[in-house]
């Protein structure tokens, strides 16, 4: 991990807010979902609103959870009303490294979803695990939240013993003294145990 | 243990068991050739690597006679200009569908093996697709394409560099397939590359046409040379064969009558024949090359005169053109220490090919198993032309290898 903390747009856990119009490739930690967008803004009088994200996560439908990801505006008035823990702004270094080392399209066995899915949640109540359904698969755009940070990786690829190894990744995640750390890393294996949930991003999803 | 060996006879030995070093006298474009140019032909290639280096659009006549090693300069100018695309057209294999075949010598040229073929291809249009804007980043983070804005921004991009708008349409939907639609990639790519694709394939594409199609085949021609990393050079070879399409050799009556025309245009009155259709349309479309930016056209002639017939009937098309013609670069014969060092350069190869070291070892300063006198006696009888002087070379081990008279007695017939 390096220490990018100047690209930290708030953290509610240190009190750090930066005011501004942001843009670029943001990431965003809601409680337990995660918006991705190309965008926020943070007023002097703290309200904070993200246009057009895309939000990740599970939801309860029909008594049964599932995945979803969806396009939406975000606005909270002021910090107490924002469920946000943080936002933080990719450099772009990191940006064009995962840009140029995405798999190639034309690798012949990348499984792309049409639909958002989850692949495993890991969930006292709702227990989900179709990591031993594509042992030894590639899935293309997985979104992770383990237990200090979040992965997005271009693909991830369950591993023999049923770990999920996530290839072309960013991390964004807290250290020890709970700073707000990103970094790139070209594969990341994790352990099931600190996985809180994947999903595999729907690529129709990403088109609307 | 052995104390003596004799070498000579073992290379003679090695000869009639592996065979003859020299086999062929004709240079072909699809056979390739190492044996590098002689001494006093590198000042020559030197002139044409400087051409080619210094000026973009042009054609470079070369004139040299039969046999002279005009179709071996075009192997000797791809080993010294790596750094092009150096293509290789027959007018005789190109001759029918022109844009569609030197299209498909393009991509055979881009590597050996039909993988490497297809690297650049895929490199140039995930570039493309970039420059029109397929790279933006959805919610920050994800390059999914909008195809139908990627489409749209390519046209306005390009729509004043080409003529025949509808194939260019057809060329950007392929390319945009290729890049920006996971499900029709391998459509595209067999498309790009010049497949023949059935109607059920195209329309998955949206297309009407493969590459067949004329325009589509030189827009897309257009577009392959104009975006390629590398520079682009056609060597178009025995160039003369256009005149002689126009004017076929029919020696007699009988001969005339035998040939069966499907249609003649002369039948309504026309004076134009179907041979001199064929030329004049052969010759149109190697002139509309020049609307390719980069695009470095050699050619190769027998004599000045066939240039001095091109240069009449690309006057009487377009003057402009003309401007395009570089001063032709006459090819001459070999002298005479060009034949030994072409000599030692073939067995050298030759030898080390079969990985027999005791040539160079051993023979490294001698012509064994000729000797000086029997080649400067074939120089005199080729007259110094490459082709001839091969055709004694091969004459000559052949005998070697294949009689069972002592090696004095074989080469005492040609001092």
């Amino acid at each position: 991990m390096n220490n990018l903390t100047d690209f930290v747009l708030y953290d509610s856990l240190n009190n750090k807010i930066s005011d501004g119009k942001f843009t670029g490739s943001i990431i965003s930690k809601c409680e337990d979902k995660i918006i991705f967008s190309d965008n926020i803004n943070i007023s002097n009088s703290n309200e904070i609103s993200i246009s057009q994200g895309l939000i990740v996560g599970f939801e309860e439908k029909n008594e049964k959870i599932t995945a979803f990801s969806k396009k939406s505006d975000f606005i909270w008035k002021n910090l107490e009303e924002t469920p946000l823990e943080y936002s933080v702004l990719i450099p772009e270094n990191i940006i064009e490294q995962y840009n140029q080392e995405q798999f190639t399209d034309d690798f012949p066995f990348t499984i792309s979803l049409l639909h958002t899915a989850g692949l495993y949640l890991n969930d006292s109540i709702s227990h989900i695990n179709h990591l031993d359904f594509f042992k030894e698969e590639i899935l293309k755009n997985p979104v992770s939240l383990i237990e200090n940070g979040i992965i997005m990786a271009d693909r991830v690829v369950i591993s023999e013993i049923g770990d999920a190894v996530f290839y072309d990744s960013i991390i964004v995640g807290r250290d020890d003294k709970d700073e707000i750390k990103v970094s790139y890393e070209t594969f990341v294996n994790v352990d099931d145990k600190n996985v809180l949930y994947i999903i595999i991003l729907g690529i129709e999803e990403l088109k609307v | 243990m052995l104390l003596f060996e004799n070498k000579e006879q073992k290379l003679i030995n090695t000869l009639k068991f592996i065979g003859s070093p020299f086999k062929k006298f004709v240079s072909t474009g699809e056979i390739k050739e190492d044996v590098g140019l002689v001494h006093s032909r590198q000042d020559f290639l030197q002139n044409i690597a400087n051409i080619i280096e210094r000026n973009e659009n042009f054609i470079l006549p070369i004139i040299g006679e039969v046999g002279l090693g005009k179709t071996h300069l075009y192997w000797a100018l791809k080993h010294e200009l790596y750094k092009y695309n150096i293509v290789y057209i027959s007018l005789e294999t190109v001759y029918k569908k022109f844009y569609y075949n030197t299209y498909a010598e393009f991509i055979e040229n881009l590597g050996e093996k039909s993988e490497e073929r297809v690297e650049p291809l895929r490199n140039m249009t995930k570039r493309l697709c970039n420059e029109w804007d397929a790279g933006e980043r959805k919610f920050g983070f994800f390059q999914i394409a909008d195809i139908e804005k990627v489409k749209n921004q390519a046209y306005k991009k390009w729509s004043r560099k080409f003529e025949d708008k509808g194939a260019l349409m057809d060329v950007i939907t392929a390319i945009t397939a290729h890049q920006c639609d996971p499900y029709k990639k391998i459509e595209a790519e067999r498309w790009l590359i010049g497949d023949l694709m059935d109607v059920r394939d195209l329309s998955r594409l949206n297309l009407k046409h493969d590459l067949r199609k004329r325009n589509i085949a030189f827009t897309m021609l257009k577009v392959l040379i104009e975006n390629l990393k590398k520079e682009s050079v056609l060597f178009i070879d025995d160039f003369e064969r256009i005149i002689s399409i126009r004017n076929p050799v029919y020696d007699t009556t009988k001969e005339i009558e035998e040939i069966e025309e499907v249609f003649d245009p002369r039948w309504f009155g026309t004076k134009k024949s179907p041979e001199n259709y064929s030329s004049e349309k052969i010759l149109d479309k190697i002139l509309e090359l020049h609307k390719i930016r980069g695009l470095r056209i050699i050619i190769t002639l027998k004599s000045i005169d066939y240039l001095e017939d091109f240069k009449r009937r690309i006057e009487n098309k377009n003057r402009k053109l003309l401007l395009m013609m570089k001063k032709p670069l006459i090819m001459s014969d070999f002298v005479e220490e060009d034949m030994f060092q072409f000599y030692k350069n073939n067995l050298d190869l030759f030898f080390a090919s079969v990985k027999y070291k005791d040539y160079s070892k051993h023979f490294s300063t001698s012509f064994f198993p000729l000797n000086m006198d029997v080649l400067k006696y074939i120089f005199k009888e080729a007259k110094g032309n490459p082709r001839e002087v091969i055709k004694y070379f091969i004459k000559i081990f052949n005998e070697i290898i294949t009689s069972n008279e002592e090696l004095e007695v074989i080469l005492a017939k040609y001092q």
